[in-house]
Protein backbone atom coordinates (compact mmCIF):
# COMPACT_ATOMS: atom_id res chain seq x y z
CA UNK A 1 0.00 0.00 0.00
CA UNK A 2 1.64 3.15 -1.01
CA UNK A 3 1.02 6.89 -0.23
CA UNK A 4 -1.42 7.43 -3.00
CA UNK A 5 -3.87 4.81 -1.63
CA UNK A 6 -4.02 6.69 1.68
CA UNK A 7 -5.12 9.47 0.09
CA UNK A 8 -7.50 7.94 -2.51
CA UNK A 9 -10.82 8.59 -0.37
CA UNK A 10 -10.31 12.17 -0.80
CA UNK A 11 -10.05 12.59 -4.37
CA UNK A 12 -13.61 11.63 -4.81
CA UNK A 13 -16.34 14.55 -4.64
CA UNK A 14 -18.48 12.49 -2.61
CA UNK A 15 -16.22 11.57 -0.22
CA UNK A 16 -15.18 15.08 0.01
CA UNK A 17 -18.71 16.03 0.89
CA UNK A 18 -18.91 13.47 3.49
CA UNK A 19 -15.82 14.41 5.36
CA UNK A 20 -16.94 18.09 5.06
CA UNK A 21 -20.22 17.15 6.52
CA UNK A 22 -18.93 15.06 9.20
CA UNK A 23 -16.17 17.49 10.50
CA UNK A 24 -19.06 19.82 10.49
CA UNK A 25 -21.61 17.79 12.35
CA UNK A 26 -18.88 16.62 15.33
CA UNK A 27 -18.80 19.82 16.99
CA UNK A 28 -22.40 20.56 18.13
CA UNK A 29 -23.23 16.91 18.06
CA UNK A 30 -20.00 16.28 20.82
CA UNK A 31 -20.73 19.31 22.67
CA UNK A 32 -24.69 18.37 23.27
CA UNK A 33 -23.72 14.76 24.00
CA UNK A 34 -21.57 16.38 27.46
CA UNK A 35 -25.22 18.09 28.28
CA UNK A 36 -27.29 15.59 27.79
CA UNK A 37 -24.81 12.98 29.36
CA UNK A 38 -24.71 15.39 32.66
CA UNK A 39 -28.62 16.05 32.74
CA UNK A 40 -29.71 12.14 32.39
CA UNK A 41 -31.24 13.48 28.78
CA UNK A 42 -29.62 10.67 27.26
CA UNK A 43 -32.92 9.03 26.18
CA UNK A 44 -34.56 12.29 25.37
CA UNK A 45 -32.19 12.26 21.88
CA UNK A 46 -33.07 8.93 21.45
CA UNK A 47 -37.25 9.87 21.60
CA UNK A 48 -37.07 13.07 19.27
CA UNK A 49 -35.22 11.42 16.85
CA UNK A 50 -37.71 8.50 16.77
CA UNK A 51 -40.66 10.98 17.01
CA UNK A 52 -39.17 13.01 13.81
CA UNK A 53 -40.16 10.40 11.41
CA UNK A 54 -44.08 11.82 11.36
CA UNK A 55 -43.32 15.14 10.92
CA UNK A 56 -40.85 14.37 7.90
CA UNK A 57 -43.40 12.36 6.09
CA UNK A 58 -46.21 14.92 6.92
CA UNK A 59 -43.95 17.43 5.25
CA UNK A 60 -43.19 15.60 2.75
CA UNK A 61 -46.66 15.29 1.71
CA UNK A 62 -47.77 18.32 2.17
CA UNK A 63 -44.67 19.84 0.52
CA UNK A 64 -43.28 22.01 3.11
CA UNK A 65 -39.44 21.87 3.94
CA UNK A 66 -39.05 18.32 6.04
CA UNK A 67 -36.70 20.25 7.99
CA UNK A 68 -39.95 22.00 9.56
CA UNK A 69 -41.81 19.23 9.84
CA UNK A 70 -39.26 17.26 11.63
CA UNK A 71 -37.89 20.29 14.47
CA UNK A 72 -42.39 20.82 15.08
CA UNK A 73 -42.38 17.03 14.98
CA UNK A 74 -39.02 17.03 17.48
CA UNK A 75 -40.65 19.73 19.51
CA UNK A 76 -43.68 17.76 20.07
CA UNK A 77 -42.22 14.62 21.40
CA UNK A 78 -40.65 16.90 23.91
CA UNK A 79 -43.36 19.03 25.33
CA UNK A 80 -45.97 16.04 24.80
CA UNK A 81 -44.00 13.83 27.25
CA UNK A 82 -43.17 16.95 29.63
CA UNK A 83 -47.04 17.40 29.91
CA UNK A 84 -48.22 13.60 30.08
CA UNK A 85 -45.63 13.24 32.93
CA UNK A 86 -46.38 16.15 34.70
CA UNK A 87 -50.35 15.32 34.69
CA UNK A 88 -50.10 11.76 35.51
CA UNK A 89 -48.50 9.57 37.90
CA UNK A 90 -46.65 7.49 35.24
CA UNK A 91 -42.48 7.89 35.08
CA UNK A 92 -41.14 9.90 32.84
CA UNK A 93 -39.39 7.37 31.27
CA UNK A 94 -42.31 5.01 30.39
CA UNK A 95 -44.41 8.15 28.93
CA UNK A 96 -41.11 9.10 26.85
CA UNK A 97 -41.19 5.60 25.61
CA UNK A 98 -44.86 5.65 24.87
CA UNK A 99 -45.14 8.99 23.32
CA UNK A 100 -41.83 8.35 21.43
CA UNK A 101 -43.05 4.73 19.72
CA UNK A 102 -46.81 5.82 19.18
CA UNK A 103 -45.11 8.66 17.04
CA UNK A 104 -42.88 6.50 15.00
CA UNK A 105 -45.58 4.20 14.20
CA UNK A 106 -47.98 6.93 12.93
CA UNK A 107 -44.78 8.07 10.71
CA UNK A 108 -44.51 4.27 9.79
CA UNK A 109 -48.50 4.24 8.62
CA UNK A 110 -48.17 7.53 7.18
CA UNK A 111 -45.11 6.35 5.27
CA UNK A 112 -47.24 3.22 3.99
CA UNK A 113 -50.54 4.59 3.53
CA UNK A 114 -49.49 7.68 1.04
CA UNK A 115 -46.96 6.33 -1.21
CA UNK A 116 -44.01 8.70 -1.13
CA UNK A 117 -40.90 8.42 -3.22
CA UNK A 118 -39.03 9.68 -0.46
CA UNK A 119 -36.76 6.40 1.01
CA UNK A 120 -37.59 5.42 4.54
CA UNK A 121 -33.88 3.61 4.48
CA UNK A 122 -32.17 7.03 3.67
CA UNK A 123 -34.09 8.40 6.23
CA UNK A 124 -33.71 6.06 9.01
CA UNK A 125 -30.17 4.95 7.93
CA UNK A 126 -28.84 8.08 6.31
CA UNK A 127 -26.85 8.57 3.14
CA UNK A 128 -23.88 10.53 4.01
CA UNK A 129 -22.34 9.57 0.49
CA UNK A 130 -25.03 11.52 -1.00
CA UNK A 131 -24.27 14.22 0.65
CA UNK A 132 -24.81 17.05 -1.62
CA UNK A 133 -23.84 20.91 -1.12
CA UNK A 134 -27.18 22.14 0.51
CA UNK A 135 -27.11 19.76 3.31
CA UNK A 136 -23.71 20.69 3.78
CA UNK A 137 -24.91 23.91 4.25
CA UNK A 138 -27.95 23.52 5.89
CA UNK A 139 -25.53 21.55 8.25
CA UNK A 140 -22.99 24.37 9.06
CA UNK A 141 -26.36 27.40 9.63
CA UNK A 142 -27.33 24.52 12.23
CA UNK A 143 -23.72 23.55 13.57
CA UNK A 144 -23.58 27.57 13.79
CA UNK A 145 -26.73 28.72 15.46
CA UNK A 146 -25.82 25.41 18.05
CA UNK A 147 -22.51 26.15 18.87
CA UNK A 148 -23.30 30.26 19.56
CA UNK A 149 -25.98 29.13 21.86
CA UNK A 150 -23.21 27.14 23.90
CA UNK A 151 -20.97 29.89 23.67
CA UNK A 152 -23.30 32.02 25.20
CA UNK A 153 -25.14 29.84 27.66
CA UNK A 154 -23.04 27.57 28.41
CA UNK A 155 -22.64 28.69 31.94
CA UNK A 156 -26.08 28.87 32.66
CA UNK A 157 -26.77 25.56 31.00
CA UNK A 158 -24.14 24.02 33.05
CA UNK A 159 -25.31 24.97 36.19
CA UNK A 160 -28.80 24.02 35.08
CA UNK A 161 -27.98 20.56 34.40
CA UNK A 162 -26.06 19.98 37.61
CA UNK A 163 -28.25 21.83 39.85
CA UNK A 164 -31.78 22.81 37.95
CA UNK A 165 -33.03 23.64 41.59
CA UNK A 166 -30.60 26.39 42.19
CA UNK A 167 -30.48 27.11 38.77
CA UNK A 168 -33.90 28.53 39.81
CA UNK A 169 -32.87 30.13 42.85
CA UNK A 170 -30.45 32.23 40.97
CA UNK A 171 -33.50 33.44 38.60
CA UNK A 172 -31.53 32.36 35.44
CA UNK A 173 -34.91 31.29 33.13
CA UNK A 174 -34.73 27.39 33.62
CA UNK A 175 -37.96 26.91 31.73
CA UNK A 176 -36.46 29.03 28.21
CA UNK A 177 -32.72 27.35 29.12
CA UNK A 178 -34.96 23.79 29.11
CA UNK A 179 -36.70 23.82 25.80
CA UNK A 180 -33.62 25.76 24.42
CA UNK A 181 -31.58 22.86 24.90
CA UNK A 182 -34.72 20.79 23.35
CA UNK A 183 -34.75 23.04 20.62
CA UNK A 184 -30.86 22.71 20.19
CA UNK A 185 -31.53 18.89 20.33
CA UNK A 186 -34.20 18.68 17.79
CA UNK A 187 -31.81 21.03 15.59
CA UNK A 188 -28.96 18.48 16.08
CA UNK A 189 -30.93 15.55 14.85
CA UNK A 190 -32.32 16.90 11.95
CA UNK A 191 -28.98 18.13 10.88
CA UNK A 192 -27.55 14.67 11.44
CA UNK A 193 -30.37 13.16 10.12
CA UNK A 194 -28.49 12.85 6.31
CA UNK A 195 -25.17 11.61 7.35
CA UNK A 196 -25.95 9.01 10.00
CA UNK A 197 -29.83 8.75 9.62
CA UNK A 198 -32.65 9.01 12.44
CA UNK A 199 -31.66 5.53 14.53
CA UNK A 200 -28.10 6.15 15.06
CA UNK A 201 -27.94 9.39 15.47
CA UNK A 202 -28.40 8.95 19.16
CA UNK A 203 -25.21 7.04 19.03
CA UNK A 204 -23.41 10.51 18.94
CA UNK A 205 -25.50 12.48 21.09
CA UNK A 206 -24.49 9.86 24.49
CA UNK A 207 -21.44 7.85 23.22
CA UNK A 208 -18.97 11.22 22.97
CA UNK A 209 -20.13 12.76 26.24
CA UNK A 210 -20.03 9.15 28.24
CA UNK A 211 -16.36 8.79 27.28
CA UNK A 212 -15.78 12.59 28.19
CA UNK A 213 -17.51 11.99 31.42
CA UNK A 214 -15.34 9.13 32.20
CA UNK A 215 -11.97 10.50 31.48
CA UNK A 216 -12.75 13.78 32.96
CA UNK A 217 -14.57 15.34 36.35
CA UNK A 218 -14.52 19.03 34.67
CA UNK A 219 -17.57 20.14 31.83
CA UNK A 220 -15.30 22.38 30.21
CA UNK A 221 -12.38 19.72 30.06
CA UNK A 222 -15.19 16.94 29.50
CA UNK A 223 -16.50 19.64 26.22
CA UNK A 224 -13.01 19.73 24.98
CA UNK A 225 -12.36 15.79 24.96
CA UNK A 226 -15.54 14.91 23.57
CA UNK A 227 -15.38 17.17 20.76
CA UNK A 228 -12.08 15.78 20.02
CA UNK A 229 -12.96 12.04 20.10
CA UNK A 230 -15.93 12.75 17.92
CA UNK A 231 -13.89 14.68 15.49
CA UNK A 232 -11.61 11.67 15.80
CA UNK A 233 -14.13 8.72 15.14
CA UNK A 234 -16.56 10.73 12.74
CA UNK A 235 -13.45 11.59 10.38
CA UNK A 236 -11.38 7.83 10.98
CA UNK A 237 -14.64 6.02 10.58
CA UNK A 238 -15.51 7.18 7.52
CA UNK A 239 -12.40 7.24 6.03
CA UNK A 240 -12.15 3.39 7.36
CA UNK A 241 -15.63 2.60 5.84
CA UNK A 242 -13.98 3.64 1.89
CA UNK A 243 -11.45 0.76 2.45
CA UNK A 244 -13.21 -1.73 3.86
CA UNK A 245 -16.32 -1.19 1.89
CA UNK A 246 -19.13 -0.87 5.11
CA UNK A 247 -21.76 1.62 5.87
CA UNK A 248 -20.20 4.81 6.84
CA UNK A 249 -22.49 5.77 9.94
CA UNK A 250 -22.59 2.30 11.71
CA UNK A 251 -18.38 2.57 11.32
CA UNK A 252 -18.37 5.73 12.58
CA UNK A 253 -20.72 4.19 15.56
CA UNK A 254 -18.48 1.40 15.92
CA UNK A 255 -15.25 3.38 16.24
CA UNK A 256 -16.93 5.34 18.94
CA UNK A 257 -17.67 2.55 20.45
CA UNK A 258 -14.09 0.74 20.30
CA UNK A 259 -13.16 4.29 21.91
CA UNK A 260 -15.18 4.02 25.20
CA UNK A 261 -14.50 0.51 25.49
CA UNK A 262 -10.85 1.69 25.76
CA UNK A 263 -11.36 4.54 27.96
CA UNK A 264 -13.89 2.14 30.35
CA UNK A 265 -11.29 -0.13 30.96
CA UNK A 266 -8.08 2.16 31.23
CA UNK A 267 -10.52 3.80 34.23
CA UNK A 268 -11.49 0.29 35.60
CA UNK A 269 -7.95 -1.00 35.56
CA UNK A 270 -6.65 1.97 37.56
CA UNK A 271 -9.55 2.11 39.57
CA UNK A 272 -8.66 -1.37 40.54
CA UNK A 273 -5.06 -0.47 41.46
CA UNK A 274 -6.38 2.19 43.43
CA UNK A 275 -8.33 -0.13 45.32
CA UNK A 276 -5.21 -2.59 45.54
CA UNK A 277 -3.00 0.12 46.93
CA UNK A 278 -5.86 1.72 49.22
CA UNK A 279 -6.49 -1.76 50.79
CA UNK A 280 -2.82 -3.11 50.78
CA UNK A 281 -1.98 0.73 52.94
CA UNK A 282 -4.98 -0.51 55.11
CA UNK A 283 -3.04 -3.79 56.07
CA UNK B 1 -84.35 -7.42 -12.13
CA UNK B 2 -83.07 -7.25 -7.98
CA UNK B 3 -86.17 -6.78 -6.14
CA UNK B 4 -85.82 -3.30 -4.61
CA UNK B 5 -86.47 -4.46 -0.79
CA UNK B 6 -83.64 -6.98 -1.13
CA UNK B 7 -80.67 -4.31 -2.01
CA UNK B 8 -80.14 -3.09 1.93
CA UNK B 9 -79.21 -7.10 2.90
CA UNK B 10 -77.03 -7.28 0.22
CA UNK B 11 -75.14 -4.39 0.61
CA UNK B 12 -75.03 -5.72 4.20
CA UNK B 13 -73.86 -9.09 3.04
CA UNK B 14 -71.10 -7.30 1.24
CA UNK B 15 -70.11 -5.39 3.60
CA UNK B 16 -69.70 -8.37 6.03
CA UNK B 17 -67.60 -10.01 3.05
CA UNK B 18 -65.31 -7.42 2.72
CA UNK B 19 -64.91 -7.33 7.11
CA UNK B 20 -64.62 -11.13 6.93
CA UNK B 21 -62.33 -11.70 3.95
CA UNK B 22 -59.11 -11.11 5.96
CA UNK B 23 -60.10 -14.17 8.15
CA UNK B 24 -59.91 -16.44 4.57
CA UNK B 25 -57.01 -16.03 4.36
CA UNK B 26 -54.43 -18.49 6.05
CA UNK B 27 -51.69 -16.34 5.97
CA UNK B 28 -54.03 -13.71 7.97
CA UNK B 29 -55.50 -16.30 10.20
CA UNK B 30 -52.00 -17.32 11.37
CA UNK B 31 -50.17 -13.23 11.18
CA UNK B 32 -54.18 -12.37 13.60
CA UNK B 33 -53.33 -15.38 16.33
CA UNK B 34 -49.35 -14.89 16.74
CA UNK B 35 -50.13 -10.95 17.21
CA UNK B 36 -52.32 -11.15 19.77
CA UNK B 37 -50.49 -13.99 21.69
CA UNK B 38 -47.33 -11.87 21.81
CA UNK B 39 -49.12 -9.02 22.58
CA UNK B 40 -50.47 -9.95 25.28
CA UNK B 41 -47.77 -11.56 26.54
CA UNK B 42 -45.76 -8.27 25.83
CA UNK B 43 -48.46 -6.76 28.07
CA UNK B 44 -48.35 -9.01 30.45
CA UNK B 45 -44.39 -7.78 30.99
CA UNK B 46 -44.74 -4.29 30.42
CA UNK B 47 -46.85 -3.91 33.62
CA UNK B 48 -43.93 -5.14 35.86
CA UNK B 49 -41.53 -2.74 33.62
CA UNK B 50 -43.11 0.06 34.20
CA UNK B 51 -43.35 -0.63 37.79
CA UNK B 52 -38.85 -0.39 38.18
CA UNK B 53 -38.75 2.37 35.45
CA UNK B 54 -37.71 -0.11 33.45
CA UNK B 55 -39.25 0.70 30.15
CA UNK B 56 -36.54 1.61 28.11
CA UNK B 57 -34.15 -1.50 28.33
CA UNK B 58 -37.10 -3.31 26.40
CA UNK B 59 -36.76 -0.54 23.31
CA UNK B 60 -32.95 -1.27 23.76
CA UNK B 61 -32.85 -4.64 23.96
CA UNK B 62 -35.03 -4.60 20.79
CA UNK B 63 -32.28 -2.77 19.15
CA UNK B 64 -29.57 -5.04 20.51
CA UNK B 65 -30.85 -8.15 18.46
CA UNK B 66 -30.09 -6.79 15.30
CA UNK B 67 -26.03 -8.22 15.46
CA UNK B 68 -27.57 -11.19 16.51
CA UNK B 69 -30.17 -11.63 13.67
CA UNK B 70 -27.09 -10.57 11.10
CA UNK B 71 -24.55 -13.09 12.87
CA UNK B 72 -27.18 -16.06 12.99
CA UNK B 73 -28.22 -15.60 8.63
CA UNK B 74 -23.84 -15.11 8.54
CA UNK B 75 -23.53 -18.64 10.07
CA UNK B 76 -26.57 -20.21 9.66
CA UNK B 77 -28.01 -20.65 12.56
CA UNK B 78 -31.82 -19.83 13.11
CA UNK B 79 -33.42 -16.59 13.78
CA UNK B 80 -34.68 -16.49 16.98
CA UNK B 81 -30.87 -17.89 18.57
CA UNK B 82 -28.65 -15.58 17.26
CA UNK B 83 -31.28 -12.64 18.29
CA UNK B 84 -31.53 -14.55 22.31
CA UNK B 85 -27.60 -14.53 22.41
CA UNK B 86 -27.79 -10.79 21.57
CA UNK B 87 -30.17 -9.31 23.67
CA UNK B 88 -28.57 -11.65 26.40
CA UNK B 89 -25.04 -10.38 26.04
CA UNK B 90 -26.59 -6.81 25.88
CA UNK B 91 -28.57 -7.04 28.84
CA UNK B 92 -25.56 -8.34 30.89
CA UNK B 93 -23.60 -5.68 29.47
CA UNK B 94 -25.83 -2.76 30.01
CA UNK B 95 -25.97 -4.52 34.23
CA UNK B 96 -21.74 -4.56 34.01
CA UNK B 97 -21.78 -1.04 32.99
CA UNK B 98 -24.71 0.00 35.49
CA UNK B 99 -22.92 -1.14 38.65
CA UNK B 100 -18.96 -0.48 37.15
CA UNK B 101 -19.10 2.83 35.20
CA UNK B 102 -20.26 5.57 37.19
CA UNK B 103 -22.55 6.76 34.08
CA UNK B 104 -25.72 7.05 34.87
CA UNK B 105 -28.26 4.07 33.45
CA UNK B 106 -30.00 5.86 30.57
CA UNK B 107 -26.50 6.40 29.29
CA UNK B 108 -25.77 2.88 29.68
CA UNK B 109 -28.88 1.98 27.69
CA UNK B 110 -28.49 4.35 24.93
CA UNK B 111 -24.46 3.56 24.34
CA UNK B 112 -25.46 -0.03 24.47
CA UNK B 113 -28.10 -0.26 21.97
CA UNK B 114 -26.38 1.89 19.82
CA UNK B 115 -23.54 0.16 19.71
CA UNK B 116 -25.01 -2.98 19.32
CA UNK B 117 -27.65 -1.28 16.33
CA UNK B 118 -24.56 0.33 14.80
CA UNK B 119 -22.88 -3.18 14.92
CA UNK B 120 -25.89 -4.93 13.42
CA UNK B 121 -26.04 -2.50 10.71
CA UNK B 122 -22.29 -2.84 10.14
CA UNK B 123 -22.48 -6.38 9.49
CA UNK B 124 -25.22 -5.92 7.10
CA UNK B 125 -23.16 -3.84 4.85
CA UNK B 126 -20.28 -6.14 4.82
CA UNK B 127 -22.13 -9.28 3.93
CA UNK B 128 -24.95 -8.23 1.80
CA UNK B 129 -27.95 -10.92 2.81
CA UNK B 130 -30.93 -12.48 1.67
CA UNK B 131 -33.18 -10.69 4.70
CA UNK B 132 -33.54 -7.30 4.37
CA UNK B 133 -32.98 -4.76 7.38
CA UNK B 134 -36.44 -3.58 6.76
CA UNK B 135 -37.76 -6.96 8.25
CA UNK B 136 -35.56 -6.72 11.63
CA UNK B 137 -36.76 -3.41 11.75
CA UNK B 138 -40.53 -3.02 10.68
CA UNK B 139 -41.47 -6.50 10.88
CA UNK B 140 -43.31 -8.39 8.53
CA UNK B 141 -45.63 -10.53 10.04
CA UNK B 142 -48.04 -10.52 7.02
CA UNK B 143 -45.49 -12.96 5.42
CA UNK B 144 -44.54 -15.24 8.31
CA UNK B 145 -43.69 -18.73 7.38
CA UNK B 146 -45.15 -21.74 8.90
CA UNK B 147 -42.38 -22.77 10.70
CA UNK B 148 -42.01 -19.43 12.41
CA UNK B 149 -45.67 -19.50 13.82
CA UNK B 150 -44.94 -22.12 15.15
CA UNK B 151 -42.17 -21.05 17.18
CA UNK B 152 -43.27 -18.10 18.08
CA UNK B 153 -46.77 -19.84 19.37
CA UNK B 154 -44.33 -22.21 21.51
CA UNK B 155 -42.40 -19.15 22.82
CA UNK B 156 -45.21 -17.60 23.83
CA UNK B 157 -46.87 -20.63 25.41
CA UNK B 158 -44.07 -21.15 27.57
CA UNK B 159 -43.29 -17.79 28.47
CA UNK B 160 -47.29 -17.28 29.55
CA UNK B 161 -46.84 -20.54 31.05
CA UNK B 162 -43.94 -19.61 33.24
CA UNK B 163 -45.82 -16.09 34.01
CA UNK B 164 -48.77 -17.60 35.58
CA UNK B 165 -46.86 -19.76 37.84
CA UNK B 166 -44.73 -17.18 38.72
CA UNK B 167 -46.88 -13.90 38.44
CA UNK B 168 -47.16 -13.32 42.04
CA UNK B 169 -43.44 -13.92 42.82
CA UNK B 170 -42.23 -11.88 40.40
CA UNK B 171 -44.91 -8.94 41.88
CA UNK B 172 -43.15 -9.60 45.21
CA UNK B 173 -39.53 -9.26 43.86
CA UNK B 174 -40.18 -6.53 41.59
CA UNK B 175 -41.94 -4.09 44.70
CA UNK B 176 -39.83 -5.23 47.24
CA UNK B 177 -36.57 -6.86 47.00
CA UNK B 178 -35.81 -7.47 50.35
CA UNK B 179 -38.92 -8.99 51.59
CA UNK B 180 -38.46 -11.17 48.69
CA UNK B 181 -35.63 -12.33 50.21
CA UNK B 182 -37.12 -12.50 53.59
CA UNK B 183 -39.97 -14.46 52.56
CA UNK B 184 -37.44 -17.10 50.76
CA UNK B 185 -37.82 -16.19 47.39
CA UNK B 186 -34.52 -15.52 45.09
CA UNK B 187 -34.63 -12.85 43.37
CA UNK B 188 -31.65 -12.89 41.52
CA UNK B 189 -33.12 -16.57 40.05
CA UNK B 190 -36.54 -14.84 39.47
CA UNK B 191 -34.76 -11.94 37.66
CA UNK B 192 -32.96 -14.00 35.29
CA UNK B 193 -36.07 -15.56 34.74
CA UNK B 194 -38.02 -12.47 33.80
CA UNK B 195 -35.62 -11.47 31.75
CA UNK B 196 -35.18 -14.90 29.82
CA UNK B 197 -38.53 -14.34 28.97
CA UNK B 198 -38.45 -10.86 28.27
CA UNK B 199 -35.30 -11.22 25.48
CA UNK B 200 -37.56 -14.14 24.10
CA UNK B 201 -40.82 -12.20 23.56
CA UNK B 202 -38.92 -9.32 21.85
CA UNK B 203 -37.51 -11.72 19.32
CA UNK B 204 -40.83 -12.62 19.24
CA UNK B 205 -42.63 -9.08 18.79
CA UNK B 206 -39.46 -8.24 16.76
CA UNK B 207 -41.41 -10.08 13.89
CA UNK B 208 -44.79 -8.65 14.25
CA UNK B 209 -44.09 -5.19 14.74
CA UNK B 210 -40.20 -4.70 13.96
CA UNK B 211 -37.43 -3.85 16.40
CA UNK B 212 -38.19 -0.09 16.60
CA UNK B 213 -42.11 -0.21 17.85
CA UNK B 214 -41.34 -3.27 19.97
CA UNK B 215 -41.09 -0.40 22.83
CA UNK B 216 -44.42 0.19 22.81
CA UNK B 217 -45.66 -3.25 23.01
CA UNK B 218 -43.29 -3.56 26.36
CA UNK B 219 -44.27 -0.01 27.95
CA UNK B 220 -47.90 1.17 26.48
CA UNK B 221 -50.69 -1.47 27.54
CA UNK B 222 -48.55 -1.14 31.69
CA UNK B 223 -48.86 2.36 31.30
CA UNK B 224 -52.50 2.64 30.26
CA UNK B 225 -53.52 0.14 32.50
CA UNK B 226 -51.66 1.42 35.71
CA UNK B 227 -53.96 4.94 34.92
CA UNK B 228 -56.75 2.92 35.46
CA UNK B 229 -56.02 0.10 38.19
CA UNK B 230 -55.04 0.59 41.73
CA UNK B 231 -54.24 -3.40 42.23
CA UNK B 232 -51.76 -5.21 40.62
CA UNK B 233 -53.47 -8.40 39.50
CA UNK B 234 -56.27 -5.94 37.98
CA UNK B 235 -53.79 -3.97 36.36
CA UNK B 236 -52.06 -7.08 34.84
CA UNK B 237 -55.02 -8.10 33.74
CA UNK B 238 -56.34 -5.28 32.02
CA UNK B 239 -52.77 -4.55 30.45
CA UNK B 240 -52.83 -8.38 28.82
CA UNK B 241 -56.30 -7.58 27.53
CA UNK B 242 -55.69 -4.29 26.35
CA UNK B 243 -52.45 -5.48 24.55
CA UNK B 244 -53.48 -8.69 22.82
CA UNK B 245 -56.94 -6.77 21.73
CA UNK B 246 -54.64 -3.84 19.90
CA UNK B 247 -52.76 -6.14 18.79
CA UNK B 248 -56.14 -8.23 17.38
CA UNK B 249 -57.27 -5.28 15.68
CA UNK B 250 -54.05 -4.07 14.32
CA UNK B 251 -53.30 -6.74 12.59
CA UNK B 252 -56.70 -7.26 11.22
CA UNK B 253 -57.08 -3.58 9.98
CA UNK B 254 -53.61 -4.34 8.20
CA UNK B 255 -54.84 -6.47 5.72
CA UNK B 256 -57.31 -3.21 4.65
CA UNK B 257 -54.13 -0.87 3.96
CA UNK B 258 -51.07 -3.17 3.08
CA UNK B 259 -48.81 -3.81 5.63
CA UNK B 260 -47.36 -1.71 8.36
CA UNK B 261 -48.88 -4.10 10.94
CA UNK B 262 -46.59 -3.19 13.98
CA UNK B 263 -47.31 0.89 12.98
CA UNK B 264 -51.07 0.54 13.26
CA UNK B 265 -51.05 -1.76 15.94
CA UNK B 266 -48.34 0.63 17.68
CA UNK B 267 -51.06 3.90 16.64
CA UNK B 268 -53.92 1.68 18.28
CA UNK B 269 -52.11 1.36 21.61
CA UNK B 270 -51.35 5.02 21.09
CA UNK B 271 -54.61 6.27 20.98
CA UNK B 272 -56.15 3.93 23.34
CA UNK B 273 -53.52 5.78 26.08
CA UNK B 274 -54.65 8.78 25.41
CA UNK B 275 -58.03 8.33 25.74
CA UNK B 276 -57.69 6.73 28.89
CA UNK B 277 -55.00 9.86 30.04
CA UNK B 278 -57.51 11.96 28.93
CA UNK B 279 -60.81 10.38 30.52
CA UNK B 280 -59.89 7.47 33.23
CA UNK B 281 -62.32 8.11 36.17
CA UNK B 282 -59.40 8.61 38.90
CA UNK B 283 -56.28 9.70 37.51
CA UNK B 284 -57.44 10.58 34.29
CA UNK B 285 -56.68 14.42 32.62
CA UNK B 286 -59.86 15.40 33.47
CA UNK B 287 -60.69 14.00 36.71
CA UNK B 288 -58.00 15.45 38.15
CA UNK B 289 -58.39 18.75 36.80
CA UNK B 290 -61.80 18.68 38.52
CA UNK B 291 -60.82 17.71 41.86
CA UNK B 292 -57.87 20.26 41.75
CA UNK B 293 -61.11 23.15 41.13
CA UNK B 294 -63.49 21.14 43.84
CA UNK B 295 -60.59 21.75 46.44
CA UNK B 296 -59.71 25.49 45.22
CA UNK B 297 -63.91 25.82 45.88
CA UNK B 298 -63.47 24.02 48.94
CA UNK B 299 -60.78 26.78 50.08
CA UNK B 300 -62.45 29.86 48.80
CA UNK B 301 -65.53 28.83 50.93
CA UNK B 302 -63.63 28.56 53.56
CA UNK B 303 -62.59 31.90 53.68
Amino acid sequence: MNIETLFMPFQFLFMQNAFFIVLVLSVPTALLSCFLVIKGWALMGDAISHAVLPGIVIAYIAGIPLLIGAFLAGMFCAWSTGFLSENSRIKEDTIMGITFSGMFGLGIVLFVAFETSAHLDHILFGNILGVVRLDIFVALIIACLIIAFFTVFWRDLMLFSFDPIQAKALALPTTLLHYGLLAVLSLAIIATLKAVGLILAIGLFIIPGAIAFLVSNRLSSMLLISVFVNIFSMLGGLYLSFFIDSAPAPTIILLLTVVFILVFCRKYFVDKRKTNIFISGVK
Amino acid sequence: MVNPKCQPTKKIKQMIDVLLEPFSYGYMNSAILVSTIVGGLCAFLSAYLMLRGWSLIGDALAHSVVPGVAGAYLIGLPFAVGAFISGGLAASIILFLNERSGLKSDVVIGIIFTAFFGLGLFIVSLYPMAISIETITMGNILAISYSDTVQLLIIGFVSLFVLLLKWRDLMVVFFDETHARTVGIDPTLLKIIFFTILSASVVAAMQTVGAFLVVAMVVTPGATAYLICDRFPSLILLSVLMGSTTCFIGSYLSFFIDGATGGIIVVLQTLVFIFVFIAAPKYGYLSARAKFKRARQGVENEY
